[in-house]
């Protein structure tokens, strides 16, 4: 392998480990915690909305737990990606290492996490009754695809947070209304007509819907949702490397 | 141990008009609001204080030969180090590193992460300076029995001292096969037996024509390892030259200064 490519591809894994650990360190359930916590929210969110509310989705707590892992992966890393440069001063100021990978490998993290998150629930679906076709066999292609999304994201966020540590407190509140404004407990077609073709824009409301369709539907995406991902994949990683960019040069002044 | 990069290029470091800028606020505006109500208030504009902290610095290093950069505090010698080890970008001039690697030990400690064990950090520390993943496993043990922190190797970072934390720092760091090393007052904090140590590294380095740029208080060491020295004073160059006369152009000037 080639130097270069060998010592980057080192620095990431070491950098990725040290997230995914200090993640899980001085807790006594550890990773235990990634799966208790979408399964606690899935049996809350079950029983507000199928006993209280008397939602009428059919299969509706395993379509509740792809939705919340779905939009888990995307919060969390997207919010922990925001803080990834912030909170890892001496890698910044006190040595010279990529910046990019910094924020990336954080990004890794989560990504591996969120596999795994999804490993262990497959079964469970199973248990509640879902009849898995091959098509589940398509949904490390759905992680990628939100992985690149969170890595643009986390590259805006983490820049514009260095700069104006407002961008904390903004993207909590964005989370707090976008998982409203994805289908996580409801079903989209809830949506008023009009307001529908701009509600269906939001790309996380693409990944989720498009995960059901793999795993609960047993059906291909649709083709707007792989158009809508892609797309905008593609703007936030361009937008991301723009601004990190013009933002990168001042990082060990703002620390 | 013959370095490979024995035929390379003549000149290690080339440092040519290069200039930094700080800038100060005025008034601190951290946030987005501010900024914008400042933009809209005329008279409270978003204004900060220029400030040079260095200003059209020249030098030029052959490969083998060792700069010591001194001065008071303040005058720009750690900004230096941290333009020549890319962690700072110049704002006019250029930087150009023709020989191989840098190996950087600026500041105190490594710090990467304190709920992490010392060998975690250890690992962290060592593939950013540039050893390989597997390598740096091989090496861990020696690497730890040279900083004197074998028994401590499972003991989170943070319960280390900070004497511990740069002889851990500083142990890694001549483990990579690096050609200039950049050392910013590194030495003070060790005790006296790390410091021979060290001193006994710093003296193997030259032998293998590796390039030391040190910065330090200590005239002893400036003059006992570095064919040249960069006098600093306000981020102007004041002298550049051998070490013998820089360093006592310096002693004298700080002794005719009545308050220091």
């Amino acid at each position: 392998m080639n130097r270069n490519v060998r010592y980057y591809f080192d620095v990431i894994t070491v950098l990725a480990q040290k997230d995914f650990k200090v993640r899980y360190r001085n807790s006594v359930l550890g990773f235990l915690w990634s799966l208790l916590n979408p399964l606690a929210y899935m049996v809350i969110l079950w029983a507000v909305f199928s006993l209280l509310l008397r939602a009428s989705i059919p299969n509706f707590a395993p379509w509740l737990l792809v939705g919340l892992l779905i939009w888990r992966f995307f919060s969390i890393g997207t919010s922990q990606g925001l803080m990834s440069i912030l909170s890892n001063p001496s890698l910044v100021s006190k040595v010279y290492v990529s910046r990019y990978a910094i924020v990336l490998s954080n990004n890794l993290a989560n990504f591996f996490g969120s596999a795994l998150e999804f490993l262990v629930m497959l079964p469970l679906l199973v248990i509640l009754g879902i009849d898995l076709k091959a098509y589940a066999l398509l949904l490390p292609i759905i992680l990628v695809l939100e992985f690149l999304l969170v890595f643009g994201l986390s590259l805006s966020l983490s820049s514009l947070n260095l700069k104006y540590r407002d961008f904390y407190q903004i993207w909590d509140i964005a989370l707090q209304l976008g998982f409203f404004l994805s289908p996580i407990v409801y079903d989209a077609n809830a949506i008023p007509v009009r307001y529908r073709f701009l509600y269906s824009l939001n790309p996380v409301t693409r990944l989720i819907e498009s995960t059901r369709d793999l795993l609960i539907g047993g059906q291909f995406p649709s083709q707007f949702d792989d158009a809508i991902i892609v797309l905008s994949i593609g703007v936030f990683l361009i937008l991301g490397f723009l601004i990190f960019r013009s933002l990168e040069r001042d990082f060990a002044l703002e620390l | 141990m013959t370095s490979p990069w024995s035929f390379r290029a003549l000149s290690a470091i080339t440092i040519e008009n290069v200039w930094k800028q700080f800038r100060i606020p005025h008034e601190r505006r951290p946030n987005l609001l501010d900024y914008v109500a400042g933009i809209f208030s005329g008279g409270k504009r978003y204004s900060y204080e220029e400030f040079w902290a260095l200003k059209d610095i020249n030098i030029k290093l052959e490969r083998g030969e060792s700069l010591g950069i001194i001065g008071p505090n303040g005058s720009g010698k750690s900004t230096l180090l941290k333009l020549i080890a890319g962690i700072m970008k110049p704002d006019k001039g250029k930087i150009e590193i023709t020989t191989g690697s840098i190996a950087s030990i600026l500041e105190l400690g490594i710090g990467f992460h304190g709920d992490l064990t010392v060998k975690e950090n250890a690992l962290i520390y060592g593939v950013i300076m540039g050893l390989p993943r597997r390598e740096m496993r091989k090496r861990t043990e020696s690497i730890l029995d040279f900083a004197g922190l074998a028994r401590f190797q499972d003991a989170k970072l943070k319960n280390l001292s900070s004497g511990m934390q740069i002889r851990l720092a500083f142990s890694i760091a001549i483990q990579v096969e690096a050609d200039i090393f950049l050392v910013d007052e590194a030495l003070a904090v060790g005790d006296i037996d790390f410091q021979e140590k060290c001193l006994a590294k710093f003296r193997e380095f030259k032998q293998q024509t590796k390039s030391l740029v040190l910065v330090s208080h200590n005239m002893d060491l400036i003059n006992g390892f570095c064919e040249k020295t960069l006098y600093l004073m306000n981020g102007e160059v004041r002298a550049l030259g051998a070490s013998r006369e820089v360093t006592s152009q310096y002693v004298m000037d700080m002794k005719a200064k009545p308050t220091q």
